[in-house]
């Protein structure tokens, strides 16, 4: 199922009629692109997006140095005139945080991790770290549309949604590209997500995110209304299945074969994404290793849970995004709560994967939309700072399918403010997570308005040494 | 008519009717043929944007094709073998071969081919066609006559005849009924219509549904949802914060332009430009709204001058989208790649746009500046019913009002310094303080007008909860003050007390009266003073206004009752300020931030005073006082105050009835004033602001500056005019413009047949798709700007018509696998169009087939049923769901959050209205089939469906299933589907017979009330059969 054409062939089995057909492929040259362009390393991938922006120089980006220089002014030379957000852009000062959290060096690897995060320490060798990821956005709705779709404005499509459209569907039951949300406990009230991260774009709409709740119906109208049962339905669709079909004879329009199997596939949804979601079949070994969370629907955990229960199935592309991380003030109370949210299930997530067999195949990847500012925000006391966003710099790791492990990519200077070594933009993250799964991405276009889009913009450069 | 029948074989084959291998292609036609392939092939590195040339060489141009490179030519016209292009893309040598392997553009045998017998017939170069005004085509003659009806229909007939494809017969009147009816009004038709209609056999009877349909007001409700789309309407501002804002009244604005078929150029004027017309109407103001619809970035620390930009550029793209379709915005950071659009032109555009007296940050709820009370025609009746009903109140006061002063200065006589009247301004006050009753306390001290409370910076006064305002709260605050020296403090204040903590304060900072609105301090905040310092240890009344605006202008300082300079020291403040803290006196701003000094009779309003009110206030001395002020010695203030204490306390009946009938109806204008919806508009600075070239589109990296002009590839801009938004509105206008009418005919056409001549309606530059029928895209555009009668000039219905009377419109839509094949795509239009509903008009019918439907123009939007916590679980926001008839609305007044839009519409392809959308996509998915099963909307009105039927039809089972088929489809059941429904029926009435809850569950969907009394088991069986015909393909499709 690796080809252009078996792709068609495999629209036009799952009913695709032809008009459609003829509108979701793309027009330009590359239409007979032959996706993936390579052998992927990677089949599926799982985004486990902390929005709100993680502060890495309190989980990753080590900086001894800062303790001696603590409430001290960010030296001009660091900050360089760099533009601000509105927020601290009018402070009189400047004074520098150092981390109040101990760090040390985890696995053959050496990984540096603060002790926020014991579990994902644990698992340090089975993760790639990139400490000098760049962004351009300084405001969360830019960053994180940037992050998920590579442009900071609205309409263009998300990552999964190139997927969607790029690879398509290794299960027949169940959407291609799933996205949870969770609710971090660190700062319970932490900014707004909205549609477009997963939407489609310009793509056509099939291919945007399928949402999972964990209150009210797993997929939005899943369930039958009450009186309606099983039965009742599958009687309904019986009889509009005979009724379509009389119309496909008479009207001869290849959209109603595409109608009367997209009813198939809800029918088969109303059985299999319950299924999926009901986690009564994982052993309590599960459960404890996902922490106590997990039998908790909504939660970080329960969602990592779901995104092993997910890929195992073969969906394409799993989005978790877990907020709460937007710490100005008060950061570690907050961020406490954030890595307790966060930091067992992730780590569990990847040890599940790799129990599984899955790690191989799976790509797994773990950031923000931008990092936080090593001056305070606020006031400065002994116990409590907090950090505005930072976009030159940040940290986020990969793992799983297609990705080298154990490494540690690039370098930031003294304040974890500048790059020293080795940028790596968001593109070229974008660029390496398709690069793993199989896809070049300058080759991964759309056209729209005359133009052939792609995820990375004109931009992007596989990061060569993070990749297999 | 060469162009002609070159064109319909080269279209022909593009579209894969005939044979891509046909040999004998006509003569090539440059636009057709040749330009597609150099765009898409050549231009990204030999094209118009300068600064990725290569090799000086270009090829959107004749002279940069042609010209010679030191002694060679890429072209030379009839010279095959020495033009190098043809050189280099037949070459396999990767250094030599063009376009480049790298560049992953391939060029196919057939183009080279072209391009070779192009430069042999002499590399005849026309400029791209739509850049070309339109003339007016020849109507072509077809053989079949009898075919054509309206000359749209010989176009077509042309081409299919050349492709030899004989169109389909058309289609049975019922079904064109239902066609034209979702076509023009966005709804099915009624029995009576279809009824009506099937038994009219005169000659015009096609022409009467159409114009009926014309005059429903329902049109102008179908032609706003698309219009919408472009205009990124909706009812929320976007980006993060996605705060509620007001645009419904431009939105109905368009709905009533429609249904008045308001001329296409002054519907574009008025919306453009209406604020820059002599004497704009409020119409003509509120139309100005189109621009106003895009996002508004509210979040916390963002830069608004980046944000300004955004805005900016977004009023270009969508311009350019709408009403010319070209990809303007591909020029911002650079030159266009393909179309002859530079950067500086496109700041040139954007110069147009750039004088809005707006923030690059927007308030986080409701309007942000520049924005107007825009009162629907009922309350500009109502108004002007009051205006009328006051002016005779103030004649009939001012006449009496003359008679006071006689009266006054008998009652003055009556009067001295002993009186005890202790009447005092009271009008909208809240609470006050004189500090009397606490005389025993140790701070209570001889104060202005009896006892004062004396502060020492330590302590304050807790006067509980009053005073509780909120951002849009009108409030005046007011006391008597002696600072003690230049210690100053917080007279009052509600807020969290600390240092710049949340709430509000007055405050004496230097000397200098402050008035504090915070939410955050600095980036959410509101902060005016006084321009001069208040002179310390004397008595002075201080009050302070603020009229509930968010604005720092909303603000006034009085000082002993006169108005006071101030300074707006920061104007950002976005969310409400109200606290939860108590009204402290003398305190707030944390320990350091107490009052030093006296303060006495506070008082606190839930009104703006005006600077008479405030000067009143402001006098100390009680009537009897005054009274003993002789007339000529009393200040203007002192006069007023004994005059209003008069007029309150002793006047004549009539006076007092007079003047109270005034207050009263200037209060009650007041009121309603405030109950006027308000609209974002346009306005235009009386400076424009400074527009430069922004170097890779960054708001922050400003180059060359610019002023206001169109791009050379298109009509000059008349150079006598002021070059303002207006100048543009009529530059696009003019019927020379070569794609304002081709756009706007094209997307109509797409409305109806399902895609446009152009495919890409957004995109009618050299990578957009060709016509697939030119000549007719010209002769319509013509028609549209240039009618033979300039009384039609612009005229859309007339437009409109001319499509839906055609034969090709009346096409059945039956598909052979032979015209499947020949025309996938049904670009040839030998079928009618089939096409799935818009996401509207799916929910819109299944409203109408039940009754359930309200249909009432215009209005708020409103709220109907949404799954529990779609909003809560992503932005904290709840989804207060309307009741009653709001939940029937017709679609288009669905509230639409951006960020979170109603998603039983998303799953629809309706537009998301984060940025311009006019192209129409349809799919086919599972989310679609699970909606329609169920969502409530549908369960209840399947339900209600099966209501109606049991009070219309006869009780007979197959009386009463023909009767819901024909409801929902237009049409009778046949036999096999009727034994289809009947048996369906039959089974789950036995089911619902043996699980009655099921039955009274199901029933108890929705919140519209049972209507007949059938038993619960049959009218179940009954939902479950109509929600099975709500479901069909058919019913959601226009066959």
């Amino acid at each position: 199922m690796n080809t252009e054409l078996s792709r068609r062939a495999w629209l036009q089995r799952t009913g695709i009629g032809t008009a459609a057909l003829a509108s979701l492929l793309p027009t330009s040259v590359n239409a007979a692109e032959t996706v993936p362009h390579f052998p992927a390393r990677a089949k599926r991938v799982i985004s486990l997006f902390q929005s709100g922006a993680p502060s890495q120089l309190d989980l990753f980006d080590w900086k001894p140095g800062l303790a001696d220089r603590r409430g001290e002014e960010l030296p001009d030379s660091i900050r360089r005139g760099q533009r601000l957000t509105g927020m601290t852009a009018t402070q009189t000062s400047f004074p520098v945080a150092p981390t109040k959290y101990q760090f040390a060096r985890h696995g053959e690897s050496g990984a540096w991790i603060s002790e926020l995060l014991p579990h994902t320490a644990k698992v340090a060798d089975k993760l790639s770290f990139i400490k000098t990821l760049h962004t351009e956005a300084i405001n969360h709705d830019p960053a994180v549309t940037f992050f998920q779709t590579g442009a900071q404005l609205a309409g263009r499509p998300s990552l999964g949604a190139w997927l969607a459209y790029g690879l398509g569907s290794e299960n027949r039951d169940l959407p291609t590209f799933v996205v949870m949300i969770s609710q971090g406990s660190g700062n319970p009230n932490d900014q707004p997500l909205y549609d477009r991260l997963w939407g489609s774009g310009f793509l056509p709409s099939r291919y945007q995110g399928v949402k999972f709740r964990s209150v009210g119906e797993p997929v939005l109208y899943l369930s039958n209304p009450p009186g309606m049962d099983a039965s009742a339905r599958r009687r309904f669709l019986d009889d509009l299945a005979k009724l379509n079909h009389m119309k496909l004879a008479d009207a001869g329009d290849p959209e109603i074969a595409t109608r009367i199997s997209q009813y198939e596939m809800a029918f088969r949804m109303q059985s299999s994404v319950p299924e999926l979601t009901d986690l009564s079949s994982e052993s309590q070994h599960t459960f404890e290793m996902y922490g106590p969370d997990a039998s908790k629907p909504g939660t970080f955990a329960a969602n990592c849970l779901l995104a092993r229960r997910l890929v195992e199935r073969g969906v394409r592309c799993v989005q978790l995004f877990h907020r709460g991380w937007d710490q100005h003030t008060k950061l570690p109370t907050q961020i406490v709560g954030q890595c307790r949210d966060t930091d067992q299930p992730a780590a569990a997530l990847i040890r599940d994967l790799e129990q599984r067999g899955l790690l191989d195949d799976t790509l797994v990847v773990w950031g923000g939309e931008f990092g936080r500012t090593v001056y305070c925000q606020g006031t400065l006391t002994a116990n409590d700072y907090g950090r505005d966003h930072h976009p030159r710099c940040f940290t986020a790791w990969m793992a799983g399918g297609g990705i080298k492990p154990g490494q540690s990519i690039g370098v930031t200077d003294d304040y974890s403010y500048n790059i020293a070594e080795r940028p790596v933009h968001v593109h070229d993250f974008q660029a390496t997570m398709l690069h793993c799964l199989g896809i070049d991405h300058t080759r991964l276009t759309f056209r729209s308005q005359g133009r052939d889009f792609r995820l990375t913009d004109v931009h992007g450069e596989v990061v060569s040494e993070l990749v297999m | 008519m060469r162009g002609v029948l070159s064109g319909i074989l080269a279209v022909a084959y593009a579209a894969g009717v005939l044979p891509a291998a046909e040999p004998a292609l006509p003569r090539i036609d440059f636009n057709r043929d040749i330009r597609p392939i150099l765009s898409d092939a050549c231009f990204q590195c030999h094209g118009p944007d300068e600064n990725k040339r290569q090799a000086n060489l270009r090829f959107d141009t004749k002279d940069g094709a042609l010209a010679d490179l030191n002694g060679h030519a890429a072209i030379i016209p009839g010279d095959v073998a020495q033009s190098t292009l043809l050189q280099r893309i037949i070459s396999d040598d990767p250094d030599e071969q063009m376009p480049p392997p790298k560049s992953g553009k391939q060029l196919t045998t057939e183009q080279k081919q072209r391009l070779r017998q192009w430069i042999a017939e002499g590399a005849t170069w026309t400029g791209h066609w739509s850049l070309m005004a339109p003339t007016k085509s020849i109507i072509p003659s077809v053989s079949n006559q009898k075919d054509v009806i309206q000359p749209i229909d010989a176009f077509l007939l042309s081409r299919l005849e050349q492709g030899g494809i004989s169109p389909n017969p058309p289609t049975d009147r019922a079904t064109w009924l239902r066609r034209i009816t979702f076509d023009l009004t966005g709804l099915p038709p009624s029995l009576d219509e279809l009824e009506s209609f099937l038994t009219d056999d005169h000659p015009a009877a096609f022409e009467r549904v159409v114009d009926r349909l014309l005059a429903s007001p329902r049109y102008g409700e179908r032609m706003a949802v698309r219009w919408l789309d472009g205009a990124r309407y909706a009812d929320t501002s976007g980006y993060q914060s996605d705060g509620e804002r007001f645009m419904w009244r431009w939105r109905d604005w368009v709905i009533e332009a429609y249904n008045r078929n308001m001329p296409f150029d002054q519907f574009t004027i008025e919306q453009l430009a209406g604020d820059l017309l002599p004497n704009p109407t409020l119409e003509q103001k509120i139309a100005t709204g189109f621009h106003r619809n895009h996002r508004g970035n509210s979040e916390g620390g963002i830069v608004p001058e980046e944000y300004a930009a955004e805005y900016v550029v977004d009023r270009v793209e969508t311009t350019y989208t709408v009403w010319m379709g070209l990809t303007m915005g591909c020029a911002r950071c650079h030159s266009h790649k393909f179309d002859p659009l530079s950067q500086r032109e496109f700041y040139q555009s954007f110069a147009f746009f750039n004088n809005v007296p707006e923030f690059g940050r927007a308030l986080k709820l409701g309007n942000s500046p520049p924005y107007i009370a825009a009162p629907t025609p009922d309350q500009q009746g109502a108004l002007a019913r009051l205006e009328a009903e006051l002016s005779q109140a103030e004649a009939e006061w001012s006449q009496l009002d003359k008679t006071v002063d006689q009266t006054l200065r008998r009652w003055e006589t009556s009067l001295d310094a002993t009186t005890s009247s202790n009447w005092q301004f009271t009008r909208g006050q809240v609470w006050t303080q004189a500090f009397e009753m606490a005389a025993k306390e140790a701070e209570t001290v001889p104060g202005r007008i009896g006892h004062a409370r004396s502060f020492d910076g330590q302590q304050f006064f807790n006067a509980g909860n009053v005073g509780a305002f909120g951002f849009t709260d009108k409030f005046t605050l007011s006391a008597w003050i002696q600072p003690r020296g230049n210690q100053g403090g917080t007279i009052l204040s509600r807020m969290t007390d600390v240092e710049h903590g949340d709430g509000y304060a007055l405050v004496l900072d230097n000397g200098r009266l402050q008035l504090n609105l915070v939410k955050r301090w600095l980036d959410d905040a509101l902060r005016v003073e006084s321009a001069f310092a208040i002179p310390a240890d004397e008595w002075h009344h201080v009050a302070v206004t603020y009229d509930g605006s968010r604005l720092a202008a909303g603000v006034r300082f009085y000082l002993d009752g006169q108005l006071v300079d101030t300074r707006i020291n920061l104007d950002l403040l976005n969310q409400t300020f109200a606290s939860k803290e108590p009204l402290r006196i003398g305190g707030g701003n944390g320990p350091k931030g107490r009052f030093h000094g006296l303060i006495d009779e506070v008082a606190i309003f839930d009104t703006a005073l005006t600077a008479e009110d405030a000067a009143i206030l402001a006098t100390a001395e009680t009537v009897g006082q005054l009274a003993a002020i002789p007339g000529g010695k009393r200040t203007l203030a002192q006069q007023q105050k004994l005059r209003v204490a008069f007029l309150d306390l002793a006047a004549d009946a009539d006076v007092k009835a007079a003047r109270g009938k005034f207050i009263d109806l200037t209060q009650q204008r007041e009121t309603l004033r405030e109950t006027f919806p308000t609209v974002m508009v346009m306005e235009e600075m009386p400076t424009p602001r400074a527009t430069h070239v922004l170097l890779r589109g960054e708001y922050d990296k400003p180059g060359e500056r610019v002023t206001s002009g169109t791009p050379a590839a298109l009509p000059n801009l008349p150079d006598d005019e002021l070059r303002n938004r207006l100048s543009l509105a009529r530059w696009l206008t003019d019927p020379r413009h070569p794609l304002t009418s081709r756009v706007a005919v094209n997307r109509l056409w797409q409305m109806v047949f399902g895609t446009g001549l152009v495919k890409t309606v957004d995109d009618f530059g050299s990578q957009g798709e060709a016509p697939s029928h030119p000549e007719l895209l010209d002769w319509l555009a013509v028609e549209f700007s240039q009618p033979p009668s300039l009384d039609g000039a612009w005229d859309t219905k007339r437009l409109l018509r001319l499509m839906v009377t055609s034969a090709a419109y009346r096409r059945s839509s039956h598909i052979t696998s032979e015209l499947l094949r020949l025309d996938p795509e049904n670009r040839l239009l030998a079928r009618g169009p089939r096409l799935r509903l818009s996401a509207e008009m799916v929910r819109d019918q299944a409203l109408f087939a039940s009754g359930l439907l309200v249909e009432k123009l215009g209005g708020p939007s409103v709220k109907p049923y949404q799954p529990a916590g779609l909003w809560k679980e992503l932005a904290d926001a709840d989804y207060v769901q309307d009741h009653g008839e709001h939940l029937y609305r017709r679609s288009l007044y669905t509230f639409w959050k951006r960020t979170i839009p109603p998603p039983t519409m998303l799953s629809f392809d309706a537009a998301g209205r984060e940025t311009c959308v006019v192209r129409e996509n349809r799919t086919n998915t599972p989310l679609q089939a699970l909606i329609l099963m169920n969502d409530v909307t549908y369960v209840e009105t399947a339900r209600m469906l099966a209501e109606r039927i049991r009070g219309e039809s006869s009780p007979l089972l197959s009386d009463r299933l023909a009767h819901a088929f024909r409801l929902v489809l237009s049409r009778p059941p046949g036999s096999e589907e009727l034994a289809v429904l009947t048996t369906g029926w039959q089974a789950h009435r036995e089911r619902f017979q043996q699980d009655p809850a099921a039955a009274r569950q199901l029933l108890s969907q929705g919140e519209s009330p049972r209507i007949t009394n059938a038993h619960d088991a049959e009218l179940a069986a009954d939902t479950a059969i109509m929600g099975l015909l709500l479901n069909l393909d058919e019913a959601i499709t226009k066959e």
